[in-house]
């Protein structure tokens, strides 16, 4: 094993566990950051799986429909119909996922800014429909009964595991032949389906596990927080962090999403208390300014950084993102 | 109920048109046009408050204003993504969207304000039917807006530059047309028309920081159903929305809550069914 | 024994016919040409074989099997290979992974990525990008654009190859290489059916000929008997037959 890789997994490991035992450490004198610590894992997973999804070029709008899906099914079941909270979160991936298999292959024809104003108002209209009929609790919403007795730390553990689950899947496909599809697709359709590649399945696939894991984490929220209705479970404020973390740390890429979540979240705690209201300021602003000034993220920026240092040469650059 | 869905489409022709002109000349779809719509909105209720001045008459010094503001977004932001992949356009005015409106809340909190005019719950009969007056005036206005809009486009040097453009930019500039000064003035005026909507709005309903993504939707929603970048077409596609939503809250049970939903659905319906817009 | 068989083959945009009433039979192992004015209609009847676009009547025959409702990257594994007169390299990829999409999805059973590294590489070498394997596509000339394509088109071990403007802006030297290359890429048992402006290269490369003209076929033959073919001489009139020596 060379030196850097060395560095590398050494370095991973001691956040993988600064990671985990950190926030339950902290947990026994201030139980607020076990508490801020599942709020973060859970928009990594949203920006991660979200990420996923955009590998293969579809940016979608829609990515609180799967979270809110996920959510409302679990309480649903676990509510009205006596399920066990585990049987009520699997079945919120489940029908996640099926939604997102009906959305992929409604939106297959669909590029660009149509995609996105379309899976936009797939998502809007569960959330009107979800607000108004009474069977989903209307705009009253439901309460949820809770995963684990509530006991924060076991919760946090749950959570972590998703998320570890996710950026397993997510490092592999990067790693596997599913990257040169998902990256053919996303550059140029038409090539990809020409040189053998199935892209319907592809994309729908993507879409499949983005949406899996969305609607997971939108069933543990439910049973964490204990309470949901349509204007939190399907706010187009899920949908815009989704997207906003991934852009912001490096699209197309495992870490990026991470690190980009890890660091607006943290940021905006910061804000949330100087600034009551309106602190999603700074999601608009730092958007605008990473697609002018940054169009690689924080993952570019620090590739720009690392290629001043000279060495030998190695595969290119991949995973450039939208800015390219 | 049909004359309230027409009554409601001028509106809507209004804020459209701002910005299928917009994605027509500059080919970009702004996502922040609602908001824009919605700062106007804020102005006429200020103007009104603080110096009591008709939304309506405030109208000249509010796009005026607006103009200016969408002619500064564009020289600071819009300019430097045009050549830049489709993606990263509607990112960047999706980010300034949610700059503007959290701006807003931010500035006057997100509680909706009312503006009551002295005229604003009379109500005209015209045969057996009873209009509400602040409506009729906003619905002339808007139209004959739009139709200045129209003949602006048509007429004018500018107005057939901007078409020009729209066409063909390369042809256009090797005709000598100054490309980047039209699209500065096809933005601003995109704008404008936006804000001005918004003053209209001052009128007759509540100001909130939160109204302009709602009008940014059904803004694209009129122009899917018209067509991206069909401009003379937004008038029929603001009326089969008007009327779509007025039959919606009518005789739907408890439509208010779904009518909501309606230009969701048409979207849905349109992109999946007629892609390219259905008066193209 | 015909490889390709396009019968009756019909397309229109919106009333204008693109292709009209196409019929004709590639051979296997010749290499054909396809030829007519700007807009005659070639490189929809490319986008066709290869499955983009889906004819509005008529059948399209692949060593005897119907594939005319078979999806693009069916025909792919099939052995339809093609490139593209833009061309469009995947730009977030090195020369080399480029190459290896084709590789690992264009056959029928699929290939493990060491294996589908190797094979990429041993093309790139063949079309002479052996010393360009992990540039980014971004800082390729011309030339070397045009061999990626073909390189790619390759990678997926066509049976049939169709080579879309190949020889358009090279030297008259680059163009005498692209020639050569094709011929060998033919002596590997790859049947080749090409769109092109070039009429020299045409002439020293294909067999038989085919010319386009609003969607129709005019004529086919040998490029002698085609080039002296009176309606082919009034469709390209008016056209700039210098294109030849472009």
């Amino acid at each position: 094993m060379t030196g850097r890789a060395l560095v590398r997994g050494g370095l991973l490991l001691a956040v993988l566990a600064a990671v985990v035992v950190l926030p339950l450490w902290v947990n026994r004198t201030q139980p607020y950051y076990l508490q801020l610590s599942i709020n973060v894992l859970i928009f990594a997973t949203l920006a991660l799986s979200w990420d996923i999804l955009a590998r293969t070029g579809q940016l979608s709008l829609a990515h609180a429909a799967f979270y809110g899906l996920g959510a409302y099914t679990s309480v649903l079941l676990t509510t009205r119909a006596g399920l066990p909270i585990v049987a009520g979160m699997a079945a919120g991936a489940v029908v996640a996922v099926v939604a997102a298999v009906l959305l992929g292959v409604l939106t297959l024809r669909l590029r660009g800014i149509y995609f996105a104003i379309a899976t936009l108002a797939f998502s809007e209209t569960l959330r009107v429909i979800t607000n108004q009929v009474r069977f989903t609790g209307a705009a009253t919403g439901l309460v949820a009964p809770p995963l684990l007795g509530g006991h924060r730390p076991s919760q946090y553990l749950v959570i972590l595991t998703i998320l570890l689950a996710l950026t397993l899947v997510s490092w592999w496909v990067n790693r596997s032949r599913w990257h040169f599809a998902f990256t053919a697709i996303r550059t140029n359709e038409e090539v990809a389906a020409v040189m053998g590649v199935d892209v319907v399945r592809f994309k729908v696939l993507a879409f499949a596990i983005s949406a899996l894991f969305a609607g997971i984490t939108g069933a543990f929220y439910a049973h964490v927080f204990l309470f949901i209705s349509p204007l939190e479970a399907y706010s187009l404020a899920v949908s815009v962090g989704a997207l906003v973390a991934p852009i912001f740390g490096g699209l197309y890429t495992t870490a990026g999403p991470l690190v980009g979540a890890v660091v607006l979240r943290a940021g905006e705690e910061v804000l949330r208390s100087t600034v009551q209201r309106g602190y999603p300021i700074i999601y608009g602003f730092l958007l605008a300014a990473v697609i002018l000034y940054m169009p690689g993220g924080l993952a570019g920026v620090w590739a720009s950084l690392l290629a001043r240092i000279p060495r030998p040469a190695r595969r290119g650059a991949r995973g450039e993102p939208a800015g390219s | 109920m049909l004359i309230f869905g027409v009554l409601r489409s001028g509106l809507y022709s209004l804020t459209s048109v701002g910005l299928a002109l917009s994605v027509g000349v500059i080919g970009i779809v702004n996502f922040a046009h609602g908001e824009f719509l919605m700062l106007g909105a804020f102005l006429g209720y200020w103007l009104f408050v603080s110096y009591g001045v008709d939304p309506l008459a405030a109208i000249p010094i509010g796009a005026a204003a607006i103009f200016l503001l969408g002619g500064a977004v564009y020289r600071l932001s819009i300019r430097r993504v045009l050549r830049a992949p489709e993606l990263n356009q509607m990112l960047l005015t999706f980010g300034l969207s949610i700059f503007l409106q959290n701006l807003a809340i931010i500035l006057w909190t997100g509680d909706p304000r009312v503006a009551t005019v002295s005229y604003k719950a009379e109500a005209l009969a015209v045969g057996p039917f009873t209009m509400g007056v602040p409506q009729l005036v906003v619905f002339g206005l808007a139209m004959a807006l739009t139709i200045g809009l129209y003949a602006v486009l048509g007429g004018t040097r500018v107005g057939k530059a901007m078409r020009a453009v729209a066409q063909n930019r390369l042809g256009a500039s090797l005709l000598g047309i100054d490309v980047d000064r039209i699209y500065l003035l096809a933005f601003g005026l995109s704008t404008a028309l936006a804000g001005i909507a918004g003053m209209m709005i001052t009128l007759q309903l509540s100001v909130s920081p939160f109204i302009g993504l709602l009008y940014t939707l059904k803004a694209f929603a009129i122009m899917v159903i018209a067509g991206l970048g069909n401009i003379n077409g937004v008038i029929y596609a603001s009326l089969v929305l008007g009327l779509s939503e007025a039959f919606v809250e009518f005789y739907v049970p408890q439509g208010g809550g779904w009518a909501e939903g309606v230009f969701f659905f048409l979207i849905l319906v349109v992109l999946l069914v007629r892609p390219r817009g259905l008066f193209r | 024994m015909s490889l390709l068989v396009l019968d009756t083959l019909t397309k229109s945009f919106g009333g204008l016919s693109a292709v009209d009433d196409l019929s004709l039979a590639v051979r296997a192992g010749e290499i054909f040409a396809l030829i007519g004015p700007n807009g005659a209609g070639k490189s929809t009847t490319f986008n066709l074989i290869s499955g983009l676009l889906a004819p509005d009547r008529g059948r399209i025959f692949f060593d005897g099997a119907d594939i005319t409702r078979t999806p693009p990257h069916s025909r792919a594994h099939l052995g339809v290979g093609r490139t593209f007169q833009l061309m469009q390299p995947f730009h977030d990829m090195t020369v080399r992974e480029n190459v290896m999409v084709g590789e690992l999805f264009g056959h029928t059973v699929p290939k493990s990525l060491p294996a589908a590294r190797r094979d990429a590489e041993e093309i790139c070498e063949l079309v002479g990008l052996g010393h360009l394997l992990d540039r980014g596509v971004t800082a390729l000339g011309l030339a070397d654009l045009k061999r990626l394509e073909i390189a790619r088109a390759l990678a997926t071990h066509p049976r049939l190859l169709l080579l879309d403007e190949v020889m358009a802006g090279l030297t008259p030297t680059e163009a005498r290489q692209a020639v050569a290359s094709i011929q060998g890429i033919r002596a590997r048992g790859v049947t080749i059916l090409l769109i092109d402006h070039v009429m020299s290269s045409i002439r020293d490369l294909a067999e038989r000929v085919a010319v386009l003209n609003f969607g129709r076929k005019i004529a086919e033959g040998t490029f002698e008997t085609v080039a002296h073919d009176p309606a082919v001489i009034e469709a390209y009139l008016g056209q700039d037959e210098a294109d030849g020596s472009r």
